[in-house]
């Protein structure tokens, strides 16, 4: 859930035409703009090139230092319980979380936005079919559905060892389960945005001058939630992140690709908690608060700016 | 709209609930391998004949539709949800009994104390926003929202258990413990249950302040709290009176939409204190591969939290009439 959804907010009347330069400029002036993105540059300069600053991804076999040691001069953050350096993890976990969170976000922004349209703009039948729908992922634990369907996919699919963007096939299936269960507030969103554009006289005018639905919805509509979207796919990118997270810290993550979720998950079954070694787990979850953290308030910063119902309002 | 509130909202109610039995069948027929193999796991050298007989057991040599989903609809029904993969033997619904009753203490009591503060942090915070504390709560909430549950538990495990020993580290009750008499039985539960307990609660606050402040701003906007101003009442009757109990409707029915969101976190914090509920049972059943057991999980949580929406709205229903149009 989102702090939009949370918040409550019915946008509309949005509309395009100030430039990104514009937007961006905006978007730092406001303190929590700035501090979220400050937090966002940081790491996805991280994530970008992450052996440039550390090192390749260290694995059971090249670790070099004694197990569970606490921080020290060699080694910033310690080490884990196989001898590897929390420091590499940690700025890896980066780009394998960070990767994730991207690739889902953009799935589930996509089925939201097109479900939203369609549903929106021709009504009817269909929009009470793709509402039932929506509702029914709204209201249901996602969450245990996800637990069930990523086995399911995962032996559809099979162990094949081939890697998309450079993620292997199991987090990629996490990828695609986590669109599939987290597009429904999207929709809402956009669907009750395209409902008052509809109403709008350009869409009469273009259909006067004989434009189809299809070319409607992509040339007129489409333009017109594109900010809606920037701002919700912000924030859909901060639950996705942490969707990953929990998905992984039940045991569904991928070892050989730790995100900060697998992390924590290994933290976890090692023992790290009882065997009082915080800088097992402190370093991937201030990674992860860090990060949502800063999703959340450049969306909510996004969200004010672009969402006209909640500009001035403070 | 056509059909009374009440009318639409039970059959929004009946049809999720619908839907998540027939996601709940067509998940167990798109599941790798024929479902009498999956049926026989763990037999060792099936032979063609006993295959034959599962098949003829459960209703596999019938079409799928409508046959065995009507056989399937009506086991559900009934209650039966099969026989769990890792417990052999047992049926769900007896393992799924087994496991409720500590999550819906730990949840049900994190979810009380959780709307209870944070309602009023929010209030509060709405109410004199731009004040100090309203920064500082902000921020608070705001962390803690970013906070995954289990985070927070594994940090408390490793402050309040490990380093302080105030409290033990798992389970709901020290195992192997003689008790010498009920009342020390309960003391143990409680100490048992007040990390967890205070990890649920924590992680919901935020969400909730979070709501509840920007409700209050809401409503502090509009002409019905200009006009009790004008009228020179009191602020905490202003409070009190006007703005709380309308910032209050959004807020009960955001948090019954939320439920389905909060099951995620439950789960992570049975997890991390081997709290012995319906969370950790799904994990087992996840790691076992024990798909009936999943989804059984699924099914009860699913109803439970329509079920817990419906009420909700019904509740709203009843005291906005606005809503009832």
């Amino acid at each position: 859930m989102t702090v939009a959804q949370l918040q409550g907010t019915a946008p509309r009347g949005v509309h395009v035409g100030s430039g990104v330069w514009d937007l961006l400029k905006r978007l730092l002036r406001r303190p929590e703009g700035l501090i979220g993105s400050v937090i966002l540059t940081v790491f996805i300069v991280l994530s970008l090139a992450p052996q440039l600053f550390v090192g390749p991804l260290q694995t059971a076999v090249t670790a070099t230092a004694g197990r569970l040691e606490p921080p020290s001069g060699a080694h910033y953050f310690g080490t884990d319980e196989l001898g590897r350096d929390m420091l590499n993890l940690t700025v890896h976990g980066a780009r394998i979380s960070l990767v994730i969170g991207l690739l889902a976000t953009l799935i589930t922004v996509a089925i939201g936005v097109v479900v939203g349209i369609v549903a929106g703009f021709v009504g009817g039948w269909l929009d009470a079919v793709l509402m039932r729908i929506t509702d029914f992922f709204l209201v249901i634990p996602t969450f245990v559905l996800a637990l069930i369907l990523t086995p399911i996919i995962r032996e559809l699919v099979g162990s094949a060892a081939t890697e998309v963007f450079g993620i292997r096939m199991t987090l990629i299936v996490i990828v695609v389960v986590i669109g599939i269960t987290s597009w429904s507030s999207t929709a809402r969103i956009i669907r009750s945005q395209t409902l008052s554009l509809r109403e709008r006289a350009f869409v009469d005018r273009a259909r006067v001058i004989g434009a189809g639905s299809g070319h409607i919805m992509r040339r007129h509509i489409l333009p017109n939630v594109i900010n809606l979207i920037v701002a919700n796919a912000v924030l859909t990118f901060a639950g996705a992140v942490l969707t990953e997270t929990t998905l992984s810290f039940v045991g569904l993550g991928d070892p050989f690709q730790p995100s900060w979720g697998q992390l924590l998950e290994a933290a976890r079954s090692s023992g790290a908690p009882g065997l009082g070694a915080w800088w097992y787990f402190v370093p991937p979850g201030a990674g992860i608060v860090l990060v949502v953290l800063a999703f959340t308030l450049v969306g909510s910063a996004l969200d004010d700016l672009l969402n006209p119902k909640r500009r001035g309002r403070r | 709209m056509r059909g009374g509130y009440l009318t639409r909202r039970l059959a929004s109610a009946f049809i999720t609930i619908a839907l998540i039995t027939i996601v709940n069948f067509v998940l167990f027929r798109a599941m790798p391998g024929s479902p009498e193999r999956v049926i026989l796991r763990g037999t060792p050298n099936v032979t063609q004949a006993q295959l034959q007989a599962a098949r003829v057991r459960w209703g596999l040599d019938k079409p799928v539709f409508p046959d065995q989903f009507v056989a399937y609809l009506g086991s559900t029904v009934r209650g039966d949800l099969g026989y769990s993969f890792i417990a052999r033997g047992r049926t769900v619904t007896d393992v799924l009994a087994q496991r409720i009753w500590p999550t819906v203490i730990l949840f049900g009591l994190g979810e009380l104390v959780a709307i209870l503060l944070g309602l009023a942090l929010g209030a509060y915070t709405g109410w004199r926003r731009g004040g100090p504390i309203d920064h500082v709560g902000n921020s608070v909430s705001l962390i803690l929202y970013s906070t995954p549950y289990f985070l927070l538990g594994m940090a408390f495990l490793l402050i309040f258990a490990t380093t302080l020993r105030w409290f033990p580290t798992f389970g709901m009750l020290t195992a192997g413990m003689q008790y010498p008499d009920p009342w020390a039985r309960f003391l143990d539960f409680i100490a048992h249950l007040a990390l967890p307990l205070a990890t649920v609660s924590l992680g919901l606050v935020g969400q909730y302040a979070i709501v509840m402040r920007s409700s209050i701003v809401e409503t502090l906007s509009e002409d019905y709290v200009t006009t009790a101003r004008a009228m020179g009442l009191r602020e905490g009757r202003i409070l009190g009176r006007h703005a709380l109990p309308n910032a209050l409707l959004p807020t009960v029915s955001l948090i019954a939409i939320n439920l389905g969101y909060v099951v995620a976190g439950a789960i992570t914090v049975e997890v991390v204190f081997n709290w012995p509920g319906l969370g950790t049972l799904a994990v087992e059943a996840l790691t076992a591969r024990d798909y009936p057991v999943l989804q059984g999980v699924f099914l009860l949580l699913g109803v439970s939290v329509v079920l817990a929406n419906l009420a909700a709205d019904l509740i709203y229903g009843a005291l906005d009439p606005r809503v009832r149009t």
